[in-house]
């Protein structure tokens, strides 16, 4: 008040000064308020953007010795993941046969990617979390959605929430529309495009990297409409995904063209590496993979070039440090007393109970004999055997008669 | 004769009781080549039991023997095992008398043909000498019991060991002229399995061929014969399918046992062919599937029977053979019965061309089949393409052999006819090729 008196009392000696004056005011009171808000808001900008955690769901589909490559691949990509620092807690591996301890492994527990036995993917710490039969589409499609029964231990659930990043990894043999698992079942495009939409509607995920490396593979993710899904292929619609390189020790082919490339990329990505989903996509050009891969971007909000590959495939945790104290929930209502006091009464049976006899001996000790009870009617007999008389003079005459009577 | 075939006998029915006390009887029972759901034993003990707590034993799918087995077992069922080794000796026996006397009628009509001049003059290797067809009868009778598939058959307990015995019977009633009791054992073959029904053409021509009646379709004493096997066949089946009616007062047995053997609802693997093919198909061209398969049983018996209407006995084999390899339910106690006939051919050997392939195929598949078998449902390693694969080519086996034999007797007979060293119109050798 004693400022605008002293500005009334001197009008004439400038209105510039008196502007500048209320502009630092201002801007003083506005720098004041947002000192206080600064911390608030940067932790509500760590919540509300990117992502928290991350994902991995690796699923090999194909069993017997000679798809020794599709487990290969998987293990490969479980390798890269946990190499980049998804921990096992965070990946859900599905292996449908164990080709490390398989009779016709000439190197048991030892799964390669390289010929000449260059690189053991298998490792002294791969953690299968499905084995064998336990693949199932059913299985797969109950991880992804997280309707799985209340027994099922924490190893083998998708523990994801809304901002998590997911990376789900398929290999198998596959065809236009499906996928094929363990030899007898298929999941087909449209139960997969489901269940992403189940996951998006219950806040499973905030990002999604599908990539698929099957024949045909581009089908799989043709029928996706659930926002932020991204998705690779290994071969369009009509193509063949081709496998890599036989070793002849080992006597099959040890991987795809595709996942071998995408390794080899994989391999010289650290958890500090800006390299983006560009560089993903091309991976393998037609040259080496022979097969053309695709990509899907339209469902996925960022531009593919500022999403880096660490994001789905390693775990980078966002850590910011800050002395000041942030009120993240609101206070709980305290439980009404009486509730409490319901909790504990105990109740005393009304009657006893117990077991009934699971074996009564006593009947058993008493059994009668089995006696059959069944005979055939004495008018089949009478008929059957005058038949066989019948034809017995017919045949051999009539003579033999009188031996009879 | 008979002193050979007794011992025959004897040694067959030491082997089959010492296995039955072994405790390989329990593992051969259970084992898919040698029963079938039509006639294991456990089935047939099963019924028997349903039947004793009042329930009729057609209810479920778990019977499928016809009743009069029923009425058979229900008396002798402490004495399984002897009813069992009965049958294969009553099926040796019975062979044995119809081979033998099958030998005499070719041996004296080959004689006729000699005396009237009728071969020409280069075959004299390829008669038929009594020296060399003396031992047939008993090497028929050896092979039927000593072969490992018999026995395994009979060790299991499976009923196709009486359905061999009453074919048996039949070829001896029929190559011993009696119409009425080959009618007879026909009807009850086929009334226990439908598809006998097939030995009904070359039973009818054995027996035109023994009254000299040539098979001519104008001919009255033809359609006279005809007509009376007819109806001797299809009354005595009537009467045995109406007599089984009386037993359990129903008609259940009807669908269960011909419903069954028909519409092969059960594909439970074994050496046939049926079971791999219906488990893959759609529901929707089962029924045309089922009447395809079906009818190639029946369909070679009227171009076998055009082309073989001289030799019915030969047509007997080769019926017997397709019976086995396309039935819907084979087990290797078919098989045994058809090999039983092989030493009677036994002068065709120079012609036969695919016999050492045919045995050491039909030896490895047999050897494979309980590999693969262990290794699909035991191991877990393979699965039900490679049983089938061996299935396939067991069968595939199987059906060289009894073509590698029409070939051959077809060759010797043309021999018969047009001599043995053939020449072409221009004088250079000619060679029979099978088309």
């Amino acid at each position: 008040m004693r400022m605008c008196a002293h500005l009334l009392g001197e009008q004439k000696m400038g209105s510039q000064n008196t502007l500048g004056i209320f502009a630092v005011f201002v801007l003083l009171l506005y720098l004041s308020t947002a000192q206080s808000n600064d911390v608030e808001g940067r932790a509500r900008q760590f919540f509300s953007s990117g992502h928290t955690n991350n994902w991995a769901v690796l699923v090999c589909t194909s069993r017997f010795w000679f798809n020794y490559r599709h487990v290969a691949n998987t293990l490969s990509v479980y390798r890269s993941v946990k190499r980049l620092g998804i921990p096992d807690s965070h990946i859900v591996l599905m292996l449908a046969d164990d080709m490390a301890c398989n009779h016709r492994n000439p190197k048991p527990a030892t799964v390669f990617s390289h010929k000449n036995m260059e690189l053991n993917v298998y490792g002294d710490d791969v953690e299968v979390d499905y084995r064998g039969y336990e693949v199932t589409v059913e299985n797969f499609l109950r991880v992804l959605t997280g309707r799985l029964p209340p027994s099922t231990p924490r190893s083998k659930r998708l523990l994801s929430d809304d901002h998590s990043n997911i990376l789900i990894y398929l290999t198998g043999h596959g065809g236009n529309g499906f996928l094929k698992f363990q030899d007898s079942e298929e999941i087909s495009n449209v139960e997969l495009a489901d269940a992403f939409e189940q996951m998006w509607q219950k806040r499973r995920y905030h990002e999604l990297l599908f990539i698929i490396d099957t024949c045909q593979g581009a089908s799989m993710y043709e029928r996706f409409y659930s926002p932020n899904i991204m998705a690779l292929a290994s071969s369009q619609v009509g193509e063949d995904s081709l496998s890599h390189q036989p070793d002849l020790a080992i006597g099959v082919h040890l991987m795809d063209r595709y996942t071998f490339y995408l390794l080899e990329f994989l391999e010289d990505i650290h958890p500090s590496s800006q390299s983006n989903m560009n560089d993903l996509f091309k991976v393998c050009p037609k040259s080496q993979c022979v097969s053309t891969p695709g990509h899907r971007t339209d469902l996925f909000q960022r531009d593919p070039g500022s999403v880096l590959i660490t994001d789905f495939f390693g775990s980078v945790r966002k850590v910011e440090i800050t002395t000041a104290t942030i009120n993240l929930t609101a206070p709980a209502a305290p439980v009404p007393e009486e509730k409490e006091a319901r909790l504990y009464t105990d109740e005393r049976p009304s009657q006893t109970f117990s077991y009934v006899d699971q074996l009564p001996v006593a009947e058993i000790i008493h059994q009668k004999p089995k006696q059959k009870d069944w005979h055939p009617p004495d008018g089949f007999i009478l008929g059957l055997w005058t038949l066989i008389l019948l034809v017995f003079f017919k045949t051999y005459g009539v003579k033999h008669l009188k031996h009879i009577f | 004769m008979a002193a050979p075939l007794t011992l025959v006998l004897i040694v067959a029915v030491t082997i089959r009781a010492a296995l039955f006390r072994s405790s390989l009887a329990e593992i051969i029972s259970e084992r898919v080549e040698v029963v079938s759901p039509l006639n294991a034993w456990k089935r047939v003990v099963e019924g028997l039991a349903l039947l004793d707590l009042g329930v009729s034993p057609y209810s479920g799918d778990v019977f499928h023997e016809t009743p009069l087995i029923i009425y058979l077992f229900h008396f002798v069922i402490d004495y399984v095992e002897i009813v069992y080794m009965l049958a294969d000796c009553i099926t040796a026996v019975a062979l044995y008398l119809a081979v033998q006397h099958y030998n005499k009628n070719v041996f004296r009509k080959q004689k006729t043909t000699l005396e009237f001049d009728k071969y020409p003059h280069d075959c004299l290797e390829l008669m038929r000498t009594p020296k060399e067809m003396f031992y047939i009868p008993l090497k028929v009778a050896m092979f039927y019991l000593w072969n490992p598939f018999t026995i395994l058959s009979c060790v299991a307990k499976s009923t196709c060991g009486l359905n061999n015995a009453v074919i048996a019977l039949f070829i001896l009633s029929t190559i011993k002229g009696s119409a009425l009791l080959s009618a007879i054992f026909l009807a009850l073959a086929t009334y226990q399995s439908i598809y006998p029904l097939t030995l009904f053409a070359p039973a009818l021509i054995y027996l035109l061929q023994r009254q000299y009646i040539p098979v001519n379709f104008r001919n009255t004493r033809f359609w006279l014969l005809a007509s009376q096997y007819a109806f001797m066949y299809f009354g005595s089946l009537l009467v045995i399918v109406c007599l089984s009616f009386f037993l359990l007062s129903s008609w259940d047995f009807i669908p269960s046992v011909y419903g069954f053997i028909l519409s092969v609802p059960d594909l439970t693997p074994n050496i046939g062919l049926f079971w791999y093919f219906f488990a893959e198909m759609f529901e929707h061209f089962r029924l045309f599937f089922i009447c395809v398969f079906q009818i190639n049983v029946f369909f070679y018996s009227i171009p076998l029977s055009i082309k073989l209407k001289e030799h019915p006995v030969f047509l007997m084999f080769m019926q017997i053979a397709v019976i086995s390899i396309f039935k819907s339910y084979p087990t290797v106690g078919d098989i045994a019965l058809y090999m039983a006939f092989l030493p009677v051919w036994n002068h065709l050997y120079r012609f036969l061309r695919n016999i050492f392939l045919v045995c050491c195929v039909l030896l490895a598949c047999s050897a494979l089949f309980p590999v693969l078998w262990h290794l699909w449902i035991y191991a877990g390693s393979a699965n039900s393409n490679f049983y089938y694969a061996i299935t396939l080519l067991f069968n595939v086996a199987q059906i060289l052999l009894v073509s590698d034999y029409f070939y051959a007797y077809l060759r010797r007979e043309h021999h018969l006819k047009h001599g043995l060293y053939l020449k072409r119109k221009d004088g250079g050798e000619a060679t029979l090729v099978l088309k």
